[in-house]
């Protein structure tokens, strides 16, 4: 069973759309959702949380429409939002106490392993949290109800690189268990080439590809050249080009380049920057 | 809707401080003083109005995006806010009436029917709140709904002066059947506007 079933899925505001958006991810993967700001990436978790009303579309998380039956969805359901959503009065402690009530399946003794395990103080009010330790206090809440999927908007952003070292192992580790999958969105593309199993790019509302993140790599690689070398490839095998007075750089499709060419790998984030800037 | 009441508590506890203590100091006044409905009224009028406070604060914290991420229904999520603010106004109503209870026997001065209308006041004036403002709130945000608080407060006032201008009180009839229909019709709209609040609200994009 597919984790996540997105299909055609479209919201128009005024001057944007989201537009027609198909995504599938299944079971026991993490997919990563890469996108400028204003891409679509917030806009597409909220419609699959029926936090806002989709103009077009179906969404099925675990096969279940996600309009039908929400709440009981969202018991296996953990959510991380970029702003959290914990009111600043509360403490650790508090929060703790309200899920308890909030969560069938809420389990109070993993939740204060996490507390600990994340150095993060039961007593202090959330407003004294550091941006790091909101995210982590946030990152606990939803690992604490056994959730079978995770949405995390923007979770890594803003975070030092300890901290976000440190969440991305956490994430890992949730997906060890085969039901477990991972929607995370961010514009920190290094984070999710750490972490991710499949890479979906959305630019302007659009999906520019969903592709399993190593066959990306595989299929996708850069070229150093002159006008004239790069002139003479196939053009379906040159994607995007960057001309500067020392030469051309060329996001190619590996398949169709000439064996004598010195292809080098790329990154998911050059890959990204290429599609949506220097794209032919 | 445990886990929802239960934040609430904990945020009324801390953001409601000064309002506990504005209804302790007229509660105080209203039993020690003369007779002076304000006194008596104003406690579960404020008391009435801590779900708004409470949804301002929850609004500032993104509270409102995080609850629909979490297992509640929009309609526990706004129920929650009714329930609270029944619960306050409970508290107030039953401790003013006591305290007016109390001032009256001390003073050798009771009657049913001034206790009464007292118990009507304080149902309608608590209830007025939340009953008109609760729906504004859900359906644009705390901070339009607080210039519908402004424009219903000067609205009550006008009404009030006015009445008062024509010697409403003298006509008014205090019996027990118009007493309890207020109260009722008082109730019919807390209910009303519960329900148009949750359709307000189920239609809100978060």
């Amino acid at each position: 069973m597919n984790a996540l079933e997105i299909r055609n899925l479209t919201k128009t505001y005024t001057g944007f759309r989201l537009d027609h958006l198909n995504l599938t991810l299944p079971s026991g993967c993490i997919m990563g959702l890469i996108g400028e700001n204003g891409a679509g990436k917030s806009t597409t978790i909220k419609l699959i949380l029926d936090m806002i009303h989709k103009d077009e579309g179906s969404i099925q998380i675990m096969g279940k429409d996600n309009t039908k039956n929400i709440q009981l969805l969202k018991e296996d359901i953990g959510v991380v939002l970029d702003d959290v959503g914990i009111p600043e009065c509360l403490t650790a402690k508090q929060v703790g106490k309200i899920m308890q009530y909030t969560f069938q399946r809420w389990d109070s003794k993993l939740y204060n392993s996490y507390l600990q395990k994340l150095s993060l103080p039961t007593e202090k009010p959330f407003k004294e949290f550091s941006r790091g330790m909101k995210m982590k206090l946030g990152i606990a809440v939803a690992l604490s109800h056994h959730p079978k999927l995770l949405i995390l908007d923007e979770a890594t952003s803003g975070l030092d690189p300890v901290v976000r070292d440190e969440v991305v192992e956490m994430f890992s580790e949730f997906t060890r268990d085969e039901n477990h999958s991972v929607l995370i969105s961010s514009h920190i593309v290094s984070d999710l080439e750490k972490l991710c199993d499949y890479i979906a790019f959305l630019h302007k509302g659009k999906l520019l590809l969903c592709e399993e993140k190593d066959r990306l790599l595989e299929q996708y690689g850069l070229v150093q050249c002159s006008k004239e070398q790069l002139l003479k490839l196939a053009p379906s095998a040159v994607k995007g080009k960057k001309i500067s007075p020392y030469g051309v750089q060329a996001l190619v499709l590996r398949k169709y380049i000439p064996a004598n060419m010195v292809i080098s790998p790329i990154s998911i984030e050059d890959l990204f920057i290429f599609m949506v800037k220097e794209s032919v | 809707m445990k886990g929802l009441l239960l934040k609430d508590f904990y945020m009324a506890a801390k953001y409601c401080k000064a309002v506990l203590l504005l209804v302790i100091v007229f509660l105080a006044a209203s039993f020690l003083g003369e007779e002076n409905i304000f006194f008596a009224v104003y406690p579960s009028m404020i008391a009435g109005i801590i779900p708004m406070t409470i949804l301002s604060y929850e609004e500032r914290d993104k509270w409102i995006q995080y609850s629909a991420a979490l297992p509640y229904t929009k309609a526990q999520v706004v129920s929650s806010k009714y329930l609270l603010g029944l619960l306050f106004w409970a508290a107030a109503f039953l401790v003013s009436m006591a305290a007016t209870a109390f001032r009256m026997i001390g003073n050798n001065s009771f009657s049913m029917d001034t206790f009464l209308v007292m118990g009507t006041a304080l149902l309608i004036l608590g209830l007025i709140g939340p009953t008109f403002l609760l729906p504004f709130v859900f359906k644009f945000g705390a901070e339009k709904g607080r210039i519908a608080f402004y424009v219903m407060i000067g609205f009550v006032c006008a009404v009030i002066t006015l009445l008062t201008g024509l010697g409403f009180q003298a006509i008014l009839p205090f019996s027990k059947p118009v007493l309890i229909g207020i109260c009722g019709i008082g109730i019919l709209l807390y209910i009303l506007s519960w329900q148009l609040s949750i359709l307000f609200f189920k239609k809100r994009e978060l």
